[in-house]
């Protein structure tokens, strides 16, 4: 036969809908062999491990930034390009920074499931 | 007229679209095995496209009008969820199967009860979230069409669950991806056009801002709600074409006033709003109905943002289009940079709209901030042409969410609460819908920001802690998670509803019932670690847990044999 898998791919909101009566009352203890539980705790540690610290500086970066506005106001009268800074660091600074900080957990995340 | 012309095409696009769903299905299957493969820039540009809302597109310029400059930490959080998605729940939600948190409970803790719990909380946090989508297209058409309000939200209403029962969303994922272009264009082509055209002086004064204490020139304010204003010094308007002065103290504005005030006459201060361009307009905090806790209440919409999106039943099933967890986190990462791309626009039209529509701040429509402000700029046929693509972006925006959500609740409903045939799903979705217009049509005088973030507050105190704990807490059990998720709920939505119904309240513990995120989070967290440290997880806990951190062998991968579909895949994805 073909050896194409035919895949209906649909909104997964409709495929959701279509599915749930099927699956339903077909629960199974989940089981793993040893080696692949092996293999989930080392991976379950590591990505814990790396985990917290960029949740850690993301709450950082953004509690962090209010709390900068808070304790220096004179950032609102010193300007750049004639736009007040302080408004520059709410509008544009948090959004680059936060791609960079996805990018480099993702890079810490994909390494880690290479390594194992 | 020309609102007709700019809304009709994208609710045409959108009928077609769930009409054309099966038939497009059936012939294009061929093509669709290369969806499986579907990269995750295309990936998340529909998960882009699915999550910016009406509140994305006019909600946050709105609230830079009304509340100032620290608005802008609405997208911020809104943004900031999807590195918590990526740290936390992205690839092992992937992994687990499931597609919304009522499966994930099924998987994790085989437990019918969390299910329908679950289902009944999707239901809450969808009904927040799509109620202040209808209530948009009723105030956008309103602000540019002149209609009724009621005739907007009928008309989303309608279109949405048409849709929805004619085809079902089968918008498959490319659809969304486009969707988010469309969106992007259609927002930053116009902020560009205003920015240019706006002229020097315009320019200067938005980056100059000044308390607004008199009106510059001759303003008329349409009322669409009933709205009570300070007044300071006798103040000579004309009120439905009636001249009169208005003595100081409080006036009314009943719903359908119009009432314009002199050039030269004071400004009267609105409860709730920080004054126009005053101090506190312009710093880059959010004061919650000026209670004097800017960094509180700044916290507050934070952590609601961030930790809610997590729990949002539309956007956790878009991941599922991913072929793996590895796909499915570079998805959640690849979400940061494109929303990052679109929330760099709604404070252009905030700052904007303070210097040229400042009428809207009186009469509390600030959400059509975006919309109002092209004729300012050019009252010719640029000036139409740019309201139109921006209403046709409003509309697009929030068609596409409510779509999904409502889909996701209509399945709650008849699926995991009372179980039936597609017969039952199609008549849940007349029904959901008609729901959600009979309360949108009550909710057209409710606060803009706590509409906003009200879903998100949900969401983030009862699933985020399941899931989080689901994933990485391998003693949690489903008495726990039961627990937890009807605390969070009540705790949170009880709140929510204590401050729009209860009495005024001051100072920091009416911050803490408007926004309750900063204690509602923690308290299911604590309710649902505590319940679940004094029962016993089965004996299959671990391995369930474990399952969901397994990353998928590269071999197994499905691969495309044809090269027709490999050479469209790549075109597609690039």
């Amino acid at each position: 036969m073909s050896r194409i898998r035919r895949v209906a791919v649909t909104s997964p909101q409709t495929r959701l809908a279509h599915a749930r009566r099927r699956s339903r009352g077909r629960w199974r203890v989940p089981r793993l062999p040893p080696a692949e539980t092996q293999r989930a705790t080392a991976l379950y540690r590591a990505q814990r491990r790396h985990g917290l610290p960029a949740l850690v500086l993301m709450f950082a970066l953004l509690l962090g930034l209010p709390g900068v506005f808070a304790v220096f106001p004179g950032l609102d009268s010193v300007r750049l390009l004639g736009i007040p800074v302080s408004w520059l660091m709410i509008a544009v600074l948090p959004y680059p920074s936060m791609a960079l900080l996805a990018r480099w957990q993702l890079r810490r995340a994909e390494r880690l499931e290479d390594d194992q | 007229m020309g609102v007709a012309l700019a809304v009709a095409p994208v609710v045409l696009v959108t009928l077609l679209i769930g009409i054309r769903g099966v038939a497009a299905m059936r012939t294009t299957s061929d093509f669709l095995v290369a969806s499986r493969r579907i990269s995750p820039l295309v990936n998340s540009a529909a998960v882009s496209g699915e999550y910016l809302s009406a509140a994305s597109f006019l909600g946050v310029a709105g609230l830079v009008v009304k509340d100032g400059i620290g608005a802008l930490w609405y997208p911020v959080g809104f943004t900031a969820g999807y590195i918590a998605m990526l740290v936390l729940v992205a690839a092992p939600m992937r992994r687990s199967g499931a597609l919304t948190v009522p499966d994930f409970a099924e998987a994790r803790l085989n437990s019918p009860a969390l299910r329908r719990l679950a289902a009944v909380v999707v239901l809450v946090i969808g009904t927040i979230y799509v109620v202040p989508q209808f209530r948009t297209a009723g105030l956008v058409l309103t602000a540019v069409g002149g209609t009724q309000y009621w005739v907007g939200v009928v008309l989303a209403g309608a279109a949405v669950s048409v849709t929805l029962a004619l085809g079902g969303m089968r918008a498959a994922t490319y659809v969304q991806a486009f969707q988010f272009v469309l969106k992007l264009l259609l927002f930053l082509i116009p902020a560009i056009w205003l920015v240019l055209q706006a002229g020097a002086v315009n320019r200067a004064d938005a980056l100059n801002p000044v308390e607004f204490t008199h009106f510059t020139r001759e303003t008329s304010v349409k009322f669409e709600v009933d709205v009570t204003m300070v007044i300071r010094e006798p103040t000579a308007v004309r009120r439905n074409t009636v001249a009169e002065t208005l003595p100081p103290g409080e006036f009314t504005a009943h719903s359908q006033d119009v009432v314009v005030f002199g050039e030269g006459t004071a400004v009267p201060a609105v409860r709730g709003g920080a004054p126009l361009g005053g101090t506190d307009w312009r710093r880059p905090l959010l004061d919650l109905g000026d209670q004097g806790y800017p960094l509180l209440g700044t916290w507050s919409v934070l952590i609601a943002t961030m930790l809610g999106t997590m729990g949002l039943p539309h956007v956790l099933m878009r991941f599922h289009t991913s072929p793996d967890g590895r796909a499915a986190r570079r998805t959640a990462a690849i979400t940061v940079a494109l929303l990052g791309i679109f929330y760099l626009f709604p404070g252009v039209y905030g700052v904007l709209g303070r210097v040229l529509v400042p009428g809207l701040y009186l009469s509390g429509a600030t959400d059509t901030v975006v919309v109002a402000l092209p004729y300012q700029v050019d009252s010719g046929w640029a000036g139409g042409f740019f309201t139109a693509l921006l209403t046709a972006g409003a509309f697009a925006a929030f068609l596409a969410t409510s779509l999904g959500l409502l889909l996701v609740m209509s399945g709650a409903l008849a699926h995991d609460l009372v179980p039936g045939g597609l017969r039952r799903l199609r008549f849940a979705v007349f029904g959901v819908a008609a729901v959600m217009v009979l309360l949108a049509l009550r909710s057209a005088e409710l606060d803009a920001g706590v509409l906003v973030t009200w879903g998100f507050t949900v969401a983030a105190s009862t699933f985020c802690p399941l899931l989080v704990l689901g994933i990485w807490w391998p003693r949690l059990t489903a008495a726990g998670g039961i627990a937890g998720v009807l605390t969070g709920l009540v705790a949170s939505s009880g709140s929510i509803l204590f401050a729009l119904a209860g009495p005024q309240l001051h100072g920091w513990v009416a911050i803490l019932v408007q926004q309750p995120a900063p204690w509602s989070v923690p308290l299911a967290f604590g309710v649902m670690a505590l319940v679940s440290l004094r029962g016993r997880p089965p004996l299959w806990a671990t391995s369930a847990m474990l399952r969901l951190h397994l990353d998928e062998p590269r071999s197994a991968r499905p691969r495309d044999r044809s090269s027709t579909v490999r050479r469209l895949a790549r075109l597609l994805s690039r």
